[in-house]
């Protein structure tokens, strides 16, 4: 430890610090522009510049560490002095439109100068004039209003590792910009926007929607994928704004992905239901809420006195917070007493590995999954393992996805192939001596192994459950995929396997079915037996919008989305996250169905989420006593019991291998709703290779059929370099894919023009 | 002995007369109002007009500073982004009934867009026509640059005032 004298204080830190973190320690602020925490040291504003006692010269607070009886002095005539010509020298070429820039209110440039004084710039302002570039979908960049901090720059280099844009020129000539200004080739995740201190890239979901103080704030979770980032909801009135990330808070670290960041506005879309529907003798009528709910009551009675209690069923989708999935539960169980409880979960998988263990690993390895596609955020934490931490990263997929940059060893290939590697790679950490010994060694003679793979593949979870029983120090991260994956298996929705739901439709068993948010069609699980359920005595969905499965319904409830409850959801770590409603938009919440349906039944349900939560702890043991804002769950196991071995082996004939890819921008139910990621991503594309698509003559953005057995469907090109010869892909969450893929995860396809 | 002379011949009383005599011949310094206007100073504050760019196009540029600083809060702006990429004012409405014609949304507009006229009379049978919109303060703007007052009495030499 080192003492250092800031402003007369005194302060004990560890040899290195930053002069900057020092002055924290020491209570002291020290204005500073192009400092971020979470990168590397810059020094590129010199707004942080102090004084230190003995020494002519000043230093950036940023970038130089403490010495021992260092003496620093953070405000005098001098340094007001001099961080005042700062910002002028910026204000030469920063055009003053603050009025109609989208940064005005919160703009840290904005802010320095209100606190340095300045009223008037003494040099000569040339302000600089050039258009604004609109070809990124999601962020507009206005290089004029640019300081060159160089905060985007390296959030997307150090951070994301895209590096989409760079320094352009030099001296005065310099620019953020793309590579030989050609259109942005990005992730769309938003990063650089977040760390913007000016209004130089821009939200162009939010561009002149509204101004930051008429908005209010609160902080949730993001409730898209299962990552369980902490955003902050920006809403007035009853409109979502915005959902921006909470500086460096959260298991996210204040990062966020283009669903989260860009794709919230299906919660103000205009397709949005507000009015329950009954649908009898083929006639559908708008009804009130409690109308609905006496319908569905009086239809479950008679299902229960006439075919039993077995023949009701209660399907809850991944998108329902822990309390609902627990009422759910409840009604299902002790006031209707069947125990035909399904969802797409399984409870044969639970987390083990935070994203924090994540990051800090020194070897990691990701099965068969395009993580920072599905997940995000976790993408970014192997990126960070992989690049900050160094460890090796070795990865295993059909076809190239973002990880490349980072992996040390990236094993790709058609799915047969990809799956024979990945199997003798578990084979060589069980100890047998084949080509990946090598790689094996490295995941066996690290401290903090990890291995993340997709729980949703069968084939998959058996590689992983190998090679965590041949090496019991590897941590697994089961890849989860909707928001509350997770806490729906542990309110009780796992138990039962998805299929078994299917079969019930199939065979007639099944009389009255409840479905919580789920879309039936559009879950390759359920997809071939969806339409059975149209004809049921009583299918009573609630989905926020009028989904395939809603539109089959006999009685349909408009419930709310995640910003319009309260609750918790759990993420893939197995962390149970609080989330906090935003708005109203005059929907009740699944858990007031539930609740009023318990209530025709004769049953008292509370709908209140703290009353609810007092119930779980006393009756799911997993739950007691937890902490629930950012309580980790301990799961009694990983793996449920030995995997059975599958063939895992590409399903069928066919030229090509058919794998479901990237969710590109989804993560299905809600994102289809969203009208700015639909516009880059409206519609299931096929990938296809560079190669393959010049043998057949195909172009992007044509129009191919895609054959296979028992499956035909007509999609648009996509020409990708990432897709490995012999292969395309599709994605999985979208109606017309999920009956591809009902038909295995691996399949074999033909195009036919 | 002034006093006594005062009180013999009444001169405090006849001083009163006087005074009341010469203001017969002076001009009033009432007005009749409604059936006169009374007249209107520079730097009265009457209902606002935004000031337009020569092609018609509102000089508003919807940045919310006046819906912001307005005591009554009155002031309601709903902006978007445009076609282009442009900021684009999707609605500016004033409630005059709300208004309280104090001008900090004068004071406070950047770019010299909305500024209290000398038109005043918002007398109306029903409330519907106090709620005026972006269009109307437009026309606002011409009236006052033109002198098309209702209110006779506004004299021409306020135009000039408009036209700074």
């Amino acid at each position: 430890m080192v003492t250092v004298k800031i402003d007369g204080k005194e302060v004990q830190v560890a040899p290195n610090t930053l002069i900057l973190d020092a002055a924290k320690e020491a209570g002291v602020t020290i204005p500073t522009l192009c400092h971020d925490s979470r990168l590397n040291p810059f020094g590129a504003c010199r707004v942080c510049l102090v004084e230190q006692v003995n020494n002519p010269k000043l230093q950036a607070a940023c970038t130089t560490p403490v010495t021992d009886k260092m003496e620093i002095i953070t405000r005098s005539e001098k340094l007001s002095r001099v961080r005042k010509t700062a910002i002028e020298l910026l204000l030469i070429n920063h055009p003053l439109d603050c009025p109609v820039c989208d940064k005005g209110g919160e703009c840290t440039l904005q802010d320095l100068t209100y606190e340095v004084g300045v009223t008037k710039v003494r040099f000569d302002a040339k302000p600089n004039d050039t258009p604004v570039d609109h070809t990124n979908p999601f962020i507009e960049r206005d290089i004029d209003r640019c300081v060159l901090c160089g905060r985007c720059v390296r959030i997307c280099d150090e951070v994301v590792n895209i590096q989409a844009i760079s320094f352009l020129n030099r001296g005065t000539d310099t620019i953020i910009g793309t590579s030989f200004e050609q259109p942005w080739n990005c992730e769309y995740c938003g990063q650089c926007i977040s760390v913007c201190p000016v209004g130089s890239l821009n939200n162009r979901i939010y561009l002149f929607k509204n101004r930051p103080w008429n908005l209010e704030r609160v902080k949730s979770v993001c409730g898209l994928c299962s990552c369980g980032c902490t955003v902050d909801i920006d809403y007035e009135g009853n409109e979502v704004f915005r959902m921006k990330e909470s500086p460096a808070e959260g298991i996210n670290h204040g990062y966020m992905c283009a669903k989260g960041r860009f794709g919230f506005e299906f919660i103000n879309s205009i397709k949005r239901q507000s009015e329950a529907v009954v649908k009898a003798g083929g006639e559908s009528k708008k009804v009130s809420f409690n109308e609905a709910v006496e319908v569905a009551v009086e239809k479950l009675r008679k299902v229960k006195d006439t075919a039993g209690a077995d023949a009701i069923a209660v399907v809850v989708s991944p998108r329902l917070t822990n309390e609902e999935a627990f009422l759910a539960g409840k009604l299902a169980k002790d006031v209707l007493g069947t125990s035909n409880l399904f969802s797409t979960e399984s409870e044969e998988v639970y987390p083990e590995a935070t994203l924090e263990e994540v990051e800090n690993s020194d070897c990691v390895t990701v099965l068969n999954i395009d993580v920072t596609e599905s997940n995000p955020i976790l993408g970014l934490a192997v990126r960070h393992a992989a690049r900050m931490g160094s460890a090796p990263l070795a990865v295993f997929y059909p076809g190239y996805t973002a990880l490349k940059r980072v992996a040390k060893k990236f094993v790709t290939g058609n799915p047969d192939e990809v799956r024979a590697s990945m199997e003798s790679y578990a084979a060589a950490v069980a100890g047998a001596s084949n080509e990946y010994s090598e790689w094996a060694a490295k995941l066996t003679k690290a401290e903090r192994p990890v291995v993340v793979f997709d729980p949703y593949n069968k084939a998959d979870v058996k590689i992983a459950q190998d090679i965590k029983k041949a090496c019991a120090k590897v941590k697994v991260v089961p890849a989860k995929s909707k928001n509350n994956s997770v806490g729906i298996v542990d309110m009780g929705f796992g138990a039962k396997c998805a299929t078994e739901f299917a079969k019930g439709l199939e065979s007639g068993k099944f009389k009255a079915v409840v479905v919580l948010g789920e879309n039936l069609s559009a879950r390759s699980v359920w997809t071939k037996s969806a339409s059975k359920a149209a004809g049921l005595e009583l299918l009573l969905v609630t989905d926020p919008f009028m989904s395939e499965t809603a539109a089959m319904s006999n009685v349909y409830i408009p419930v709310a989305t995640f910003a319009e409850k309260s609750g918790s959801f759990t993420n893939l770590e197995g962390r149970v996250q609080s989330i906090e409603k935003a708005v109203d938009k005059g929907v009740n919440t699944d858990a007031c169905v539930v609740s009023a349906i318990a209530k025709g039944l004769g049953a008292q349900l509370p709908a209140d989420a703290n009353a609810v939560r007092g119930m779980i702890e006393k009756e799911v043991p997993l739950y007691s006593g937890i902490n629930w804002d950012g309580g980790v769950v301990s799961y009694p196991y990983v793996f449920a019991g030995e995997v059975a071995a599958t063939d895992g082996k590409a399903k069928g004939k066919g030229r090509f291998f058919l794998y479901p890819a990237s969710l590109r921008l989804h993560s299905g139910s809600f994102t289809r709703w969203s009208p700015d990621l639909a516009k880059v991503y409206g519609e299931p594309m096929l990938e296809i290779g560079v190669e393959d698509a010049k043998e057949l003559g195909i172009k992007s953005k044509d129009r191919v059929k895609v054959k296979g057995e028992g499956f035909e469907g007509e999609f648009l090109v996509e020409i990708e370099k990432k897709v490995s010869k012999g292969c395309i892909a599709l994605p999985e969450d979208f109606v017309a894919t999920a009956g591809i893929f009902c038909n295995g995860k691996s399949l074999r396809a033909d195009i036919v023009k | 002995m002034k006093n006594v002379f005062e009180t013999i011949f009444f001169t405090e009383i006849l001083q009163g007369l006087g005074i009341t005599l010469s203001h017969m011949f002076k001009k009033p310094v009432t007005y009749r109002y409604p059936f006169e206007a009374t007249p209107i100073q520079d730097r009265f504050r009457g209902i606002q007009y935004i000031k337009t760019h020569a092609d018609g196009r509102t000089k508003c540029v919807g940045c919310y500073l006046c819906q912001k600083v307005c005591p009554s809060e009155c002031i309601h702006i709903e902006t978007d982004c445009g076609p282009n990429g442009e900021r684009l004012i999707r609605k500016y409405e004033l409630d005059l009934s709300r208004c309280i014609y104090c001008g900090y949304c004068e004071e406070v507009c950047p770019v010299d867009a909305i500024h209290m006229g000398w038109e005043w009379n918002t007398v109306a049978s029903d409330r519907s026509g106090y709620v005026i919109n972006m269009k109307t303060l437009s026309m606002n703007y011409k009236d006052n640059l033109e002198g098309n007052w209702k209110n006779k009495h506004l004299k021409k030499k306020l135009v000039e005032g408009v036209q700074q």
